[in-house]
């Protein structure tokens, strides 16, 4: 158990690293799927299985290739153009942000909340069943909520493709 | 995997644990290597006389008696020849591709069940793990195509990610209504629960399933009259024949995953636990794994190309809706009462969908037009 986390931990990290200091575009987002794996590979190793497929389905399967489709759209994809700022404003701002981020989840992995909602020494199993029961009975007006969120972002999308398609004509 | 765990510590006490542990490893993962590895070398072959036969032509029939020594040679042939990687490739992305189009394609038969508790790995959520390690290989095929340096092998990349994505929804919106039927997302309990004989055959999960795996029709990544090789144009040797596999395999998963869903997977008259029951279950399912892929090659034989719209339009205007329809009838079909009515309320609601959708997706007729020669 051990063994592994450590060493699924080591390659996450090592694709989190990647994934901001290569300089070629496209390098960065495989080293970000490298990331995402080893995401849901830690998801399978606290049995929490669910959330580890759904890892793969969502963030490898889909959020990289949208990102990948992106890049593709852009210029300097190698990254070979422009200064390259190391230790900048934005580098310090940045790190600042992932500071208060990483505190404020310290707090709120080590507070009551999550101990009362799994109380310590539990059993590990199976999650997907769990997480359905508690989606569509406590948290059906989040989940509604976000379901039309997403639908309205859909439709405003193809309404400001059908823009241009119109101006384009 | 726990049960040959447990089946080998009872055998041999006096072995350590580890190795027993290691042994317990190494037999699922030397089974799917060697039964799938096998058949797919197979494939290739009946694949190859299955086309000859229906495009007028003998097919390969030199190579031992009617050619079924071919595999043998082929890969013979494929290792003897020259790796040639491009000047411009993006070398590592260049050498990584193929090592990882096969990976998605093996891990998938970890949850396809063979015979009763026959499955590498029990997963309770097998069926979303198989249909989520089947999409991984986009990336590698993205990879392959960018890092050619390549316009063909870019453009096919660019086709098989926006094809492999799009087929993705309806192929999972079509196991999703398996997993209602059944109530549960464990493979193995999926098809126990089919011995009830419910035939939930599912076109939408099998044309999703050859989009995905890129076979024909839906073979437009590597277009060979449009685009040369596809994403695997500047790829030669043994990395070419690793793409082959790969894809190769991925139709194989997904046939056995269909297999495993809709098919009834190893359930047929005799199966059932012990040896010989188990045996009789192991040639169901190799069984019907086999009519699936002759069904993947018939296919392939007699379909003609799409067009990249049409194949877009395809999952988007046809395909997807079906699959949400489909959700809701399972829906029905699961709470209305008597079996009867809810039989008929299910087909009346799935019929009325598919005539609104055929309307909605006749093209428009087209205009009268005049050729004039001046």
């Amino acid at each position: 158990m051990n063994i592994a986390f450590w060493i699924i931990s080591a390659v996450t990290v090592l694709g989190a690293l990647l994934a901001v200091t290569l300089r070629n575009l496209v390098h960065c987002v495989l080293a970000l799927i490298l990331f995402f794996i080893g995401i849901a590979a830690h998801y399978f190793l606290l049995r929490a299985d669910f959330l580890g497929a759904v890892q793969i389905l969502i963030y490898v399967g889909a959020v990289a290739v949208l990102i990948l489709f992106a890049i593709m759209l852009t210029h300097n994809v190698t990254g070979t153009e422009g200064p390259r700022e190391v230790l900048g404003v934005k580098w310090w701002s940045g790190s600042a942000i992932a500071a208060v981020l990483a505190i404020l989840l310290k707090k709120a992995i080590q507070g009551d909340a999550l101990s009362a909602i799994l109380p310590a020494g539990a059993k590990a199993h199976s999650s997907a069943a769990e997480i359905g029961k508690a989606l569509v009975a406590g948290w059906v007006v989040p989940l509604e909520a976000i379901a039309i969120l997403l639908t309205a972002a859909l439709i405003g999308a193809v309404v400001i493709a059908l823009e241009e398609i119109r101006k384009s004509r | 995997m726990e049960k040959i765990y447990q089946l080998l510590h009872a055998l041999l006490p006096s072995v350590p644990v580890w190795t027993v542990w290691i042994a317990a490893f190494l037999i699922p993962i030397g089974f799917i290597f060697g039964v799938y590895l096998t058949i797919f070398a197979f494939t290739t072959l009946v694949e190859r006389k299955a086309l000859g036969r229906i495009q007028n032509r003998y097919g390969p029939n030199r190579v031992g008696p009617f050619g079924i020594l071919q595999p043998m040679a082929d890969g013979l042939k494929i290792l003897l020849k020259e790796d040639i990687v491009p000047r411009a490739a993006d070398k590592f992305s260049h050498f990584l591709a193929p090592v990882l189009i096969v990976v998605p394609g093996l891990l998938v038969y970890l949850v396809v069940p063979v015979a009763p508790g026959m499955v590498a790995v029990d997963l309770k959520i097998g069926v979303l793990f198989a249909l989520a390690v089947g999409t991984v290989s986009v990336i590698a095929l993205f990879m392959a195509g960018w890092a050619s340096r390549n316009k063909f092998s870019l453009l096919g990349a660019m086709r098989a990610v926006a094809q492999v994505v799009s087929y993705e929804v309806p192929t999972v919106m079509a196991g999703v209504a398996v997993i209602m039927a059944a109530g549960t997302l464990s493979t193995l309990t999926i098809v126990e629960r089919q011995g009830g004989g419910i035939l939930n055959i599912s076109n939408l999960f099998v044309i999703g399933g050859l989009a995905e795996s890129a076979r024909c029709p839906f073979d437009l990544p590597e277009a060979e009259s449009e685009l040369i090789g596809g994403y695997h144009t500047e790829y030669s040797g043994f990395k070419f024949a690793l793409f082959q596999m790969g894809e190769y395999l991925a139709g194989m998963a997904m046939a056995g995953v269909t297999v495993t869903l809709f098919l009834g997977g190893y359930m047929g008259p005799g199966s059932g636990p012990g040896l010989v029951g188990g045996l009789i279950s192991m040639f169901w399912f190799f069984g019907k794994l086999t009519g699936m892929i002759a069904l993947n090659i018939w296919i392939r034989g007699t379909w003609p190309r799409l067009r990249v719209d049409q194949l877009m339009g395809f999952a988007w205007k046809v395909l997807l809706p079906l699959a949400l329809v489909n959700i809701v009838a399972v829906g029905l079909w699961h709470f209305l009462t008597p079996r009867p009515v809810a039989w008929v309320v299910t087909t009346g609601w799935l019929a009325i969908w598919v005539v609104v959708l055929t309307k909605c997706n006749a093209g428009a007729a087209l205009e009268k037009r005049e050729y004039r020669y001046i």
